[in-house]
């Protein structure tokens, strides 16, 4: 085997997206970086508010005023994408959202909104592009005869199913699943679940799976990135992640996770105090550091660095010494 | 007999076509089973809890031990008493919506926008008249408040101040102003963050303990359902098909449904599986 390190497919280096209100600025995204590489399925996870959708949306260009890409580069197969994502978008990086019935056109047949995307992004006629949609559907587990129907005659699980089609269509390197199974009952997001991860699989298909579910991201994912308040606090490879968590906050986010477990009724949660603090109130230093149980007195100095390409937090640098 | 009992509790919904268009197609009746003869007990100062995917009939049922909508067939008893019985008097009534309450999924939907928080925790114990006395009134909402863990300053403040987690703390202290016997929990916390929902199953266990309140909590999540019951009851398609206390449940589930439920349900510690 070659000792040479994969050639990540997108990279993240030190992006800030900025918040302009009248003549403040607030950071929603502070200095994240990670890498995706080819193939992977990388979980993006933390609680609303964390910037997991605001990742995802700076991936795709889809930052809007009053938010703008303050600094840092955005890095996919070798090219700087963060002023032209429309060049990637939909062709190499397509998306999928949380709610299927808002994704997909009511008013159009599901085989045309097929064929749409994928006459925009491949260049074949339209008999063609038929077969292939029909075979698409029938890969997510849809039956080729439903090609004419309309999105209201599918229930929720078979319209997400529709829509990995559709993020499938033009053959992306790269799929953005923002929160895909949140909708869902819990058999069938294990379906979409199995689904998703066995296509890209097949397909050499890179995965950001944004979801704030710890289950999820367990069960799925090959590596994870825990954001907090717009901040890389760790990341690293899941089983590692979740059974030894490093930063304060990823222990606190799995200690407050339920389990099913017969004996859990008699003890309680543990619960993290308070709340993320709001963008406009984020304190000095490290962002968790009024909720930690273990800062000293750095902690509310400076801002860690990523320690050891794992997690974002002084504890660690004393661990080491 | 335990503390809030149904017996062959059943809630149909009428999905025919018009009378005229049946005649002419010879079609029959199509009738919708959304609970179908559920027996359970719930023992007083227990949590019992209703699980099953979308359509299973929970919240069904949920409305019908509320009081909201009237089984097809069946009874809910509350220590005996039952809430579509005719001759029931007017004060009885009364006295039972009192003592039983819900919470529902989101916080932000079940409170009203345009009402000072104050306001919202004082409407029931109006309702109810429990406190006629202003001032007195003003002091049961702060007694309210820091029972869930807010300040009293938070009284006049509207509910778009609060964060999701600080909602459903309001929407508990409104279930708790009437002084209720039994809560209804209509999934509290899958509108919630992990470390919020820890706080807010926290808080709702204390209470429990305080004033040894009954609940019947309804959610799809098993885990959260492990960390709150003490009987688990499985519903699919209106139909209970097992019954049974967290840790049968958990380690030897019976029913097909069941297990397929804990199978598909993520679970934190499967990280090893990959």
């Amino acid at each position: 085997m070659t000792s040479k390190p994969v050639k990540p497919l997108l990279e993240i280096q030190n992006l800030d997206v900025t918040l302009k209100n009248r003549d403040s600025y607030f950071k929603a995204l502070d200095d994240l970086s990670f890498n995706v590489l080819p193939g992977e399925i990388l979980g993006l996870v933390g609680e609303s508010g964390a910037g997991k959708s605001m990742t995802g949306s700076a991936i795709l260009g889809l930052i809007e005023p009053p938010l703008f890409i303050s600094k840092g580069k955005i890095i996919f197969k070798g090219k700087r994408i963060e002023e032209n994502a429309i060049s990637v978008r939909g062709s190499m990086i397509s998306m999928i959202f949380q709610d299927p019935l808002v994704s997909l056109n009511p008013l159009r047949k599901i085989g045309d909104q097929l064929v749409e995307t994928i006459r925009t992004h491949i260049n074949i006629d339209k008999a063609e592009a038929i077969t292939y949609a029909k075979n698409l559907l029938e890969e997510v587990g849809i039956d080729r005869e439903r090609f004419n129907a309309y999105p209201h005659t599918f229930s929720g699980g078979m319209r997400q199913r529709v829509v990995i089609a559709l993020a499938l269509a033009p053959n992306p390197s790269l799929i953005i699943a923002d929160e895909p199974t949140s909708a869902l009952d819990v058999s069938v997001q294990a379906l979409i679940l199995a689904l998703l991860k066995r296509l890209c699989k097949e397909r050499g298909t890179s995965i950001i799976l944004i979801t704030h579910d710890m289950g999820v991201i367990a069960e799925t994912t090959d590596r994870v990135a825990v954001l907090y308040s717009g901040r890389l606090s760790e990341i690293g490879k899941t089983s590692e992640v979740l059974n030894s968590p490093k930063h304060p906050y990823t222990q606190g986010l799995i200690a407050a996770t339920p389990r099913i477990d017969a004996d859990s009724l008699k003890t309680k949660l543990y619960q993290i105090p308070g709340t993320m603090p709001d963008l406009s109130e984020i304190p000095d230093g490290c962002p968790f550091h009024q909720r930690c149980s273990k800062s000293i007195p750095k902690c509310s100095e400076n801002n860690p660095p990523l320690l050891y390409d794992r997690a974002s937090c002084w504890l660690l640098e004393k661990e080491s010494v | 007999m335990s503390f809030l009992t149904t017996s062959h509790l059943s809630r149909y919904f009428d999905l025919s076509e018009p009378w005229l268009v049946r005649k002419i197609k010879g079609q029959p009746k199509k009738l919708l089973k959304a609970v179908d003869e559920v027996n359970i007990g719930v023992e007083r100062g227990q949590t019992y809890a209703l699980v099953g995917e979308s359509g299973s009939g929970k919240s069904t049922i949920a409305m019908m031990v509320a009081g909201l909508l009237k089984p097809s067939s069946g009874t809910v008893l509350f220590n005996g008493d039952n809430f579509f019985n005719p001759s029931l008097g007017k004060i009885k009534r009364m006295s039972m919506r009192k003592s039983v309450q819900m919470i529902f999924q989101s916080p932000y939907a079940s409170l009203n926008p345009r009402w000072k928080v104050g306001d919202i925790l004082k409407e029931p114990i109006k309702a109810f008249s429990l406190i006629e006395d202003e001032t007195n009134q003003i002091n049961r909402v702060c007694e309210l408040l820091e029972q869930v863990g807010l300040s009293p300053r938070d009284m006049l403040k509207y509910p778009h101040e609060f964060s999701g987690g600080q909602r459903q703390r309001i929407c508990i202290a409104r279930a708790l102003a009437s002084k209720p016997e039994i809560i209804i929990c209509d999934e509290p916390t899958s509108a919630l963050d992990v470390s919020v929902q820890a706080q807010v199953l926290n808080l709702l266990k204390d209470l429990q303990q305080a004033f040894s309140l009954t609940y019947l909590f309804i959610s799809h999540d098993l885990a959260v359902v492990s960390t709150m019951a003490n009987k688990i009851g499985v519903l699919k398609q209106g139909i209970l098909v097992e019954e049974a206390t967290p840790s049968k449940l958990f380690l030897r589930p019976e029913h097909d449904y069941t297990k397929m439920l804990l199978s598909a349900a993520p679970d934190i510690s499967n990280a090893s599986r990959i």
